[in-house]
């Protein structure tokens, strides 16, 4: 219980404002993670060029190796992620890309023309344009 | 044909407060908010004064008369910011009343909240109450619950901001209110 200039704040004033604020941080907890918003990912959809696209689950952690244009591209799934550990690419894009873990998440290797991409139960979005 | 009313002082008080709420309430919805939604809500520190001050019968007075007569001078009468705005005060006000008979026992009174923690859980139930009403009512979609944090974040904030008020308005003007 303290008092600034002549306001009163008292104990049961922070214990209110503590348990509106738990309140609150629990609401955000429910209503804005990435899983009620984009649903949780299931698979890794790997494509080479123009050949049928080959679904990978993410519950095993595995290696993936891509024999693309220029040369073999590595894809690592690991604990639901994904990531390109390695490419034959001079860029070296889709390797700084990191890790994709939302559902709609992809990258790819455009000269080696390999191409990942998370799905899931319910998909947000078909793709996003953006530049870096 | 002549109509007499006889006015108590008590009436005279209401309509005052009142009046004050209303004008409080119109300038404020003259201005244009950041956000859909979110508005200072300035005309519940005269509710919440009320409250602290009068009592809950007078509070609840002054409250209706805000939303009605407001309602009624903006053209939103029995419109859905009609209903939003009844079920808000009626709510918050409901909630005050709660907390304030919760901490009416002689041994809890030293530990009843200022007119900070009163305002906080006013304004927080204020929006929970239209928020509720909305979702039931008008949009009852799930994604409308996407709204509700951020609502809340700032009902946390702006109901700080309006307990602050409220306490300098008791410190000035209210000599007969129960600490």
């Amino acid at each position: 219980m303290f008092t600034i200039g002549n306001i009163l704040f008292k104990t049961t004033d922070f214990l209110i404002l503590l348990s509106v604020s738990s309140l609150i941080i629990w609401l955000y907890s429910i209503f804005w993670s990435t899983d009620t918003l984009y649903g949780q990912a299931e698979t890794l959809q790997v494509q080479y060029y123009n050949q049928v696209a080959i679904d990978y689950p993410l519950d095993t952690d595995r290696i993936i190796k891509v024999e693309g244009s220029l040369g073999s591209s590595i894809i690592e799934i690991k604990q639901g992620k994904a990531r390109f550990i390695h490419s034959s690419c001079r860029n070296q894009f889709c390797v700084f890309h990191g890790w994709l873990n939302i559902v709609g998440d992809s990258t790819a290797c455009l000269p080696n023309r390999v191409s990942i991409r998370l799905k899931g139960t319910l998909n947000p979005y078909d793709a996003i344009a953006g530049s870096q | 044909m002549k109509l007499h009313f006889s006015t108590t002082h008590e009436d005279h008080r209401i309509a005052l407060l009142a009046a004050l709420a209303i004008s409080i309430y119109i300038i404020e919805s003259a201005f244009p908010s950041p956000l859909p939604g979110i508005k200072p809500g300035l005309a519940n520190v005269i509710t919440l004064f009320t409250f602290l001050c009068y009592g809950w019968k007078i509070a609840l007075q002054v409250s209706l008369l805000r939303v009605i007569i407001s309602s009624l001078l903006l053209g939103t009468f029995l419109s859905p910011t009609f209903l939003l705005s009844l079920s808000g005060s009626l709510l918050s006000l409901g909630i005050l009343m709660l907390v304030h008979s919760l901490f009416y026992p002689h041994y809890l009174r030293q530990y009843q909240p200022s007119a900070i923690g009163y305002a906080i859980l006013a304004s927080v139930s204020h929006i929970s109450g239209q928020f509720i009403v909305a979702w039931y009512f008008f949009i009852p979609h799930p994604e409308l619950f996407k709204l509700l944090p951020i609502l809340m974040t700032f009902a946390v904030i702006l109901g700080i901001v309006s307990g602050i008020i409220t306490q300098h308005l008791i410190n000035k003007l209210c000599s007969t209110h129960n600490k």
